[in-house]
């Protein structure tokens, strides 16, 4: 009696082919719920995982090491949150006056009158941590952007997205009691990012990651606002 | 023999220091090739900087955060087959269930078998009931960012933590957009609270959301009519 | 000439410095309207170490793929009696219980969902009674999570055979055993209530799946007896009408089936 070809016999059919590599099958254990990734490509991510992550004894199996990490340290910690001090500078500067001049309405008046609080909060934050390491509040210029509705919500979802990323890029460089603190902020400028892509109808969370970004490429984002004169 | 962890053998911390970073993509064709067991180990040893064990305690804590994940995985997709939510919630599950499915993916890869298996849900009419979906949408993704927030100190490979503080900002934003869908503040204070594990496990038992698979295999001899 | 000579010279020094005189007009208009970039930052910004590549490979989202032929079943959380319709109001159909009596969790097939006039939640549910093809309410508080399935069985009693499909696609066949005329196999929708496994009993197989379906003629056994679906030591007279209602299939089936079939699934005989 004929039988249908079944799971793994079909040609093309991605089963076969991990089998055939010789890497051992989970099996799929039947009645487990579709999470999204077609069966197909599920057996494949499993037989890729069960093929050598991490054994018993846990060995993440890992790639070269990229550039070398600078260990952390309170020294290190100051340079990175006398940075994070003039990003907050900047949003509790934007956010300040913005409020005082009083041309934003209804949900971008709501946005503005709580988010300016946090931001001066952060600020005095970073400002204790620093002590007399604390650098100077920048000047800063923000044109337009505090009196017009649309300028207003393009600059500070751009403003909101790179401190983010920056927060986020240094995570891993800072001491644990520095991280700690620096988490429960960065937190807040995330809620502040879906908060205002919500008001402008944009998605407020596109990305299944933020991915984090550079000093370098933070500081470009800064510069491409022309908010932080010199002097 | 027994699978050594870096620990065991990185006495100076030469090793670790050398390993610090991850590639994934490179990483990714390294698990092709990888074999299992101690073998792996050693071989990855005598070659310093191409592999470095996960400490036993970020184990523990990416299968704490595949639990998590899982449960909001499953609460999404769930939601979205019975089609329950509609209006201006009808993108939440299908996006926020794409999102929460590729951590699942991106953590249950890392782990390999050492992965914690995806337990039984039963939602209690949860996913079946826009207000009770949004309400419960609020407090997963909430407690998703404090349980990211107070875990991050506790994680010794620094690759592994800027994986998860990527995440954790994702979740925040998360629960800013429900909460905004609510009525709610998105941002209610200016310094968000991380809640430990202890805690954390104890809100998601008294939901009774994660349950026992149902029992439905036996070894009794079959009373069938033959 | 020198009158020639000297106007020329003259010309160049006019031209030069009014070249000068631009040159430096754009040279202040350049510097003044040109954005200030504070070196200080920079220096800042790139004296700041490297981030660490994230650890994790996070995969692109993925939408959830179209599920045709998707079937759900809920296990039965309490003793609960099934209605007519969803309301407390309406009469019994039947009373489910909790456990099969091969002790595993009693299952029941989802049809649908509604609320009642209080905004109770209620199951439509496919249950394991005579008349086969029984339905009833339950409310939603009754059973436990939802189990998804992708497969559906179906029998062909005038082929013989049995056909799993996934997602509606065929991916296994298998001759059977089917009642003979005095017993005969059952016709209508059921689905697949519990797994036995790990018995010693040839005359099953190595695997048995117990079904919703009940005989409505055996009465060795209570409530008519459940039809099985199991493996035979007797695969010579398959396929044929061999058993009291049963489904048998020859041993490398029932266990191919059991790699690929789980408890929940849908099953039509016809």
């Amino acid at each position: 009696m004929r039988r249908e070809p079944a799971r793994g016999r079909r040609s093309g059919d991605d089963v076969s082919r991990a089998s055939a590599a010789g890497l051992q099958l989970e099996v799929f254990p039947p009645g487990d719920d579709d999470l999204g990734v077609s069966t197909r490509a599920q057996f494949v991510a499993r037989a890729v995982v069960a093929g050598g992550a991490l054994t018993a004894g846990g060995v993440l199996v890992a790639g070269l090491p990229r550039i070398a990490v600078s260990a952390p340290s309170p020294a290190q910690d100051q340079k990175i949150l006398n940075f994070a001090l003039l990003l907050e500078y900047i949003e509790s500067g934007f956010y300040a006056e913005a409020f005082a001049k009083g041309k934003l309405t209804g949900n971008l008046l709501e946005y503005v009158t709580i988010v300016r609080g946090h931001e001066r909060a952060h600020v005095a934050f970073l400002k204790g941590a620093l002590g007399d390491k604390a650098r100077k509040e920048p000047k800063l210029d923000f044109g337009e952007t505090t009196s017009d509705p649309e300028k207003f919500t393009t600059a500070a979802i751009a403003l909101e997205e790179t401190v983010i990323a920056a927060y986020n890029g240094q995570a891993a460089n800072l001491t644990k009691g520095t991280l700690n603190e620096a988490a429960k902020i960065v937190s807040v400028e995330a809620r502040h990012a879906g908060w205002i892509r919500a008001i402008a109808g944009r998605n407020p969370a596109p990305n299944a990651t933020d991915q984090p970004k550079t000093g370098a490429e933070v500081q470009a984002e800064i510069k491409r606002t022309r908010f932080l004169r010199a002097g | 023999m027994s699978d050594l962890t870096l620990g065991e053998l990185d006495r100076d911390g030469a090793i670790r220091e050398a390993v610090e970073q991850v590639s994934g993509e490179t990483r990714t064709a390294f698990l092709g090739r990888a074999a299992v067991g101690g073998a792996a180990l050693l071989g990855a040893l005598a070659a310093p900087g191409r592999s470095e064990a996960t400490a036993a305690s970020d184990v523990a804590i990416l299968n704490y955060a595949l639990t998590l994940e899982y449960l909001q995985a499953a609460f999404y997709t769930e939601t979205e087959r019975f089609g329950a939510v509609g209006g201006e919630l009808k993108r939440v599950p299908p996006q926020l269930g794409a999102v929460e499915r590729a951590h699942v993916e991106a953590i249950k890869a890392a782990l390999g078998r050492a992965a914690v298996k995806r337990p039984a849900f039963d939602f209690q009419g949860v996913t079946e009931d826009q207000s009770k979906f949004l309400r419960t949408a609020v407090a997963f993704e909430d407690l998703g960012a404090a349980a990211y927030k107070a875990q991050a100190p506790r994680i010794k490979s620094s690759a592994l933590l800027a994986a998860a503080v990527s995440i954790h900002s994702v979740e925040a934003r998360h629960a800013a957009w429900m909460r905004y869908l609510a009525g709610a503040t998105p941002a209610a204070n200016a310094f968000d609270q991380g809640k430990p594990e202890s805690e954390v496990r104890a809100i998601v038992a008294s939901t009774h959301f994660i349950v026992r698979h149902p029992k439905s295999t036996a070894s009794k001899r079959p009373k069938y009519t033959g | 000439m020198a009158k020639g000579v000297a106007g020329q010279r003259a010309i160049i020094r006019a031209l030069a410095v009014g070249a000068a005189a631009i040159a430096a007009a754009v040279i202040a208009v350049l510097v003044w309207s040109r954005p200030s970039s504070p070196s200080p930052v920079v220096e800042e910004a790139q004296a700041l170490p490297a981030s660490p590549r994230p650890a994790l490979s996070v995969p692109r989202p993925v939408r959830l793929r179209e599920s045709p032929g998707a079937a759900y079943w809920a296990s039965v959380r309490r003793d609960v009696s099934a209605r007519e319709l969803a309301s407390l109001r309406a009469p019994t159909v039947t009373r489910l219980v909790r456990t099969t009596p091969e002790e595993t969790a009693n299952i029941v097939l989802v049809l649908g969902r509604a609320r009642d006039e209080s905004g109770r939640l209620w199951v439509h549910v496919r249950l394991p009674v005579l008349p086969n093809g029984r339905t009833g309410w339950v409310p939603r508080s009754a059973l436990g999570g939802y189990g998804l399935v992708h497969t559906h069985l179906v029998i062909d009693l005038e082929r013989l055979t049995a056909t799993l499909l996934r997602d509606e696609r065929p991916i296994l066949r298998a001759p059977i055993g089917v009642g003979k005329p005095a017993w005969p196999t059952p016709e209508g929708e059921f689905y697949i209530r519990n797994r036995l496994s790990r018995y010693s009993s040839p005359f099953y197989g190595p695997l048995a799946f117990g079904t919703s379906a009940r005989s409505s003629v055996l009465t060795d056994w209570p409530g008519g007896g459940f039809v099985g679906i199991h493996g035979t030591n007797a695969p010579e007279l398959l396929p044929g009408r061999v058993s009291h209602g049963c489904v048998r299939l020859r041993n490398e089936d029932i266990l191919e089936l059991g790699r690929l079939m789980p408890v929940g699934t849908p099953v039509t005989i016809r």
